[in-house]
């Protein structure tokens, strides 16, 4: 058996302590099915106070607004809407997730709406008094024209701005900062039309603020949209309007990786698998973006950076201390001299830890390339992270008291834990759709030991994208259910998800 | 001695000997290869004017210099360009010295950084910012000279013609037994062990590369180099790590004691040299001799050292510095005045107070307090250091956002021997919270 290169995850209070209970977590699975979402609705609420921790640092008032769309499960928004109203919100974007939100005990002062708008979403958000995230001035026009016609209150706005490419400099010389397009936003190019568009409408919307989100991990890219966003905040204000938030979306990140030399060693020995000089670590032999040409590497690793220091929280943090190309100001300080509040839209990061995928193992056969195929209760759909290019290992939480499998081959007296299945083995992850691709990950993974039928893996930390945004029916294969599980002194207390709510502890002890 | 183009200058570096008294080697004669003395200041004039010759000699009106770039070779290409009436580009995501940037802007030189990797990744989206670049690059009717220099053969050229043969030279004809290089376009690296293998094929070559997570300015890390297009393992014996920490102290050392003004580069150069020779020393019966280079000069690289090594720049405390002073001193010695009673001063007060805002410039513009002036906080505490600005006669009301900077630059102020200096509690938020007029001019 070759090096085993471990990506071991990141695990903080309480998933670590909850992943330290295999018997809970099998009861629940022979009970509810595989595979299994698990939730843990009070970390999230203990990472929005992380987040306006550093808010407090920086003196800035504002809210943190919770991404909807990073997990549809009711725990986590009825347990965020039970936070601090002035410093948490929500932020959604299709009719659906407005509804769960106003459903799950949000008033519409701390709902935003963004993304994609029809127009019955439209319609819902204005006639609640939702904050709306116009994404161009046709958009803008639309929602007026709405408020009009159903004669609706005044819709709070705030206009998302795009494309922050920056130059300083006359002519020729000077330095561009080149910033990633979107397809949301209207251009700041186009923020006269904007300006005029808004006090065309003045009658039906309010500029509260502006908004804008780049995708990407820059953080010289965001200090110059947030800076450029500060100066069309002031040219509202010449325009005698009152805005007050700038809303600077989300993109925080996660770290899932725990070793940054994990990390390094992995990313190294996956250049030198595709180059040749090493097996292959992959299925086979996918590059993750990476391609050999004539002996040199070419191409992007297409990876989330899995592992990250700084990530969520102290990424803000980062941020607000980047000093701005223009003024050279740091974006804190820049809010607080002009007066406007933050608001932030995490989602991944604001469900950072906060829950995990379980899945049954089904079987395990061994492989011409020495690695083990290991069929799981599940498909690539049920736990998305490979989708994410996030990689890291599950964790592997044997059956309790379980007896050897008929399939090992030292026979069936072997004690649990001894040899031949103690030691470090390389597996393939294979779904239960009857489709080769079905791969819950293309990346040879290392257990420390080698999985048997009825053992579970865990997925931790996918709360954040990796968990319900990409399941689906298929082959009529079931979707997870969802459990919410809370800490209640030394034991645990779980219930459905829908079951759920704030103001008792979910019934069922373990 | 007289040249007519500046270009003729470039190469016929001296080497010069490193006293065994500061590498403590016996039986090791070592040289130091000094490429920082080429005109523009290293290693890599040699091949930007290799690479650039031919472009620059077909080159048509309007039309730019482009390279991947954040630092000696944009450096040279940018004066090469100017020389030649164009202008130079440097596409880059990895502009890390403050200092290399703000000279490639005085050169003339236009910048333009690539976007971060996206946070929301889609591993099917193979349109990374690189992969635009060489599309642009190669659009029929482009304005672009690419140098390509982690692709041209021309790069490693410039010193198989060049930096080698000169080496063997200087050596009467010998090429020495170690050649140790710093690993960045494996240009210079490349270029010279083949000169120097052909001379004799039992020279050690041995490469430097920066620790993964590390940084050291014209090194690449171990993976990095994998994506070098000249970098072949095969031209190294022996590749090894250095760290940025043995890259500043072998740079001291050149600097102190060898009278060398190397950068940092060189200096990991130094020290992996003498860490890979002190164990290859002690086995030695017969002298022998080796070759590092030194790739350019300290100057740029006063940040770089600031950042990791603040020691080594120790400098006496500034005067007059609201730095200087703790949270509890402020505390104790600001006198403060909340928006209410500042309000009353303003308009009551005889003599009424100055109000001096500490915010920035465009803050001010856009909402200010009637009457009150506008000095920015560095400003300001620049203004200091020479003493009190004010009349001492004359009340200050001292206002930033929170009321935090304004209470230290208070504390200062009365420290300073002014009699009557407050500070706006709660700053201007306060202010504007208790519902006290801003206005714009």
């Amino acid at each position: 058996m070759r090096v085993p290169l471990y990506l071991r995850p990141r695990l903080e209070p309480p998933l670590d302590a909850l992943l330290d209970t295999p018997h809970l977590l099998h009861t629940l699975v022979d009970a509810l099915g595989s595979p299994l979402n698990v939730l843990l609705p009070d970390r999230v609420a203990e990472n929005a106070e992380r987040f306006l921790a550093v808010y407090r640092k920086h003196h800035l008032a504002g809210r943190v607004t919770f991404a909807h769309k990073a997990n549809g499960a009711n725990s986590l928004l009825r347990r965020l809407a039970a936070a601090d109203p002035a410093a948490v919100g929500v932020d959604v974007a299709s009719l659906g997730e407005l509804q769960h939100a106003l459903a799950s005990g949000f008033t519409p002062d701390r709902i935003t709406a963004t993304g994609p708008k029809d127009p019955a979403f439209l319609w819902l958000a204005a006639r609640t008094g939702v904050t709306v995230h116009p994404d161009s001035i046709t958009e803008l026009g639309q929602l007026a024209d709405l408020v009009r016609r159903f004669a609706l209150p005044r819709v709070a706005v705030l206009p998302r701005l795009s494309g922050f490419d920056a130059a300083t400099g006359a002519g020729a010389t000077g330095v561009r900062v080149r910033s990633r397009r979107s397809r949301f936003g209207t251009p700041l190019t186009e923020a006269e039309a904007l300006l005029d568009a808004l006090d065309r409408h003045r009658d039906a919307v309010e500029p509260v603020g502006v908004a804008y989100h780049l995708d990407t991990t820059g953080l010289a890219e965001k200090a110059v949209a947030l800076e450029q966003c500060v100066g069309f905040l002031d040219a509202l204000r010449a325009r005698g309007r009152d805005p007050r938030v700038l809303d600077i979306g989300g993109g925080f990140g996660v770290g899932y990786v725990d070793d940054a030399a994990q990390w390094d060693r992995y990313t190294t020995e996956l250049g030198n698998a595709v180059l040749g000089t090493r097996p292959a670590l992959t299925w086979r032999g996918h590059g993750y973006g990476l391609r050999n040409e004539g002996g040199t590497l070419r191409g992007a690793l297409a990876l989330y950076p899995a592992h990250r220091p700084d990530a969520g929280p102290g990424y803000l943090d980062e941020l607000l201390t980047t000093p701005a190309p223009a003024t050279g100001r740091p974006p804190a300080t820049l809010l607080l001299e002009h007066l406007y509040d933050l608001s932030t839209q995490p989602g991944r990061a604001l469900v950072d830890q906060c829950g995990a995928v379980l899945a049954r193992v089904l079987d395990v056969t061994p492989s011409d390339s020495g690695d083990l195929l290991v069929r799981l209760a599940m498909n690539a759909g049920d736990m998305s992270l490979e989708e994410h290019g996030v990689l890291v290992d599950p964790v592997l939480l044997p059956r309790p008291g379980d007896s050897p499998p008929a399939d090992s081959p030292s026979g069936d007296t072997t004690p649990a834990d001894s040899p031949p299945d103690a030691g470090p083995v390389g597996v393939h992850l294979f779904g239960n759709l009857c489709l080769e691709a079905d791969l819950i990950t293309r990346r040879t993974v290392f257990l420390p030991r080698r999985p048997r039928p009825g053992d579970l893996l865990a997925f931790a930390n996918t709360a954040g994208y990796a968990m319900d945004f990409h399941a689906h029916r298929a082959q009529r294969q079931p979707v997870a259910r969802t459990v919410a599980v809370v800490r209640d002194g030394g034991s645990w207390r779980w219930c459905l998800d829908e079951e759920y709510w704030p103001t008792t502890h979910p019934g069922g002890t373990a | 001695m007289r040249y007519d183009s500046i270009t003729d200058a470039i190469g016929n570096t001296p080497l010069v000997r490193i006293d065994p008294a500061v590498h403590g080697l016996t039986r090791i004669d070592l040289y130091a290869k000094l490429e920082m003395l080429n005109p523009f200041g290293s290693v890599k004039d040699r091949p930007a004017w290799h690479m650039a010759r031919p472009l620059l000699a077909a080159a048509g009106p309007g039309e730019q210099v482009v390279e991947l770039s954040s630092g000696n070779t944009a450096k040279a290409l940018a004066l090469l360009a100017g020389l030649h009436g164009l202008t130079f580009k440097s596409v880059t995501n990895r502009m890390r010295i403050p200092e290399i940037k703000e000279l490639l802007l005085l050169l003339g030189a236009e910048i333009e950084e690539l976007p971060g990797r996206s946070e929301c990744l889609d591993p099917t989206d193979t349109d990374d910012p690189l992969t635009r670049f060489h599309q642009a690059l190669a659009e029929p009717g482009g304005h672009y000279l690419h140098t390509d220099q982690y692709f041209n053969p021309r790069n490693t050229d410039a010193h198989a013609s060049g930096t080698g043969p000169e080496i063997v030279k200087d050596l009467d004809g010998r090429a020495p037994d170690y050649f140790v290089a710093c690993v960045g376009t494996a240009g210079s690296s490349t270029g010279v062990a083949r000169v120097l293998r052909e001379h004799d094929p039992d020279v050690r070559v041995i490469g430097l590369v920066a620790d993964k997570s590390d940084f050291i300015p014209g090194i690449r890390t171990i993976d990095e180099v994998q994506q070098v297009g000249l970098f072949d393992p095969a031209t190294y014996d022996t590749i090894e790590t250095v760290t940025a920490d043995e890259a500043i102290d072998g740079m001291v050392t050149l600097i102190r004691r060898c009278a060398l003004l190397s950068g940092p580069t060189g200096g990991a150069a130094f020290q992996g040299a003498i860490r890979h020779l002190r164990t290859v020393d002690r086995e030695l019966t017969e002298r022998r001799t080796a070759v590092f280079i030194v790739c350019d000069r300290a100057e740029s690289y006063l940040g770089y050292v600031r950042q990791r090594r603040p020691e080594l720049l120790g400098r006496p405390p500034l005067k007059n510095s609201a730095a200087a002073l703790t949270e509890a001193e402020v505390r104790a010695e600001a006198k403060t005045v909340g928006p209410e009673a500042a309000r009353r001063w303003i308009t009551e007060g005889d003599p009424a107070p100055l109000v001096v805002d500490l915010r920035g410039p465009h803050a001010y513009a856009a909402l200010h307090i009637d009457g009150s002036i506008n000095i920015a906080d560095e400003l300001f505490g620049e203004l200091l250091r020479g003493g009190l600005p004010f009349s001492t006669r004359r009340p200050v009301l001292l206002a930033c956002p929170v009321g935090e900077k304004s209470a230290r630059y208070a504390a200062l102020l009365t420290r300073m021997g002014h009699p009557d200096v407050r500070s706006l509690a709660g700053g201007v938020v306060a202010w504007r919270d208790a519902g006290a007029p801003l206005v714009r001019d």
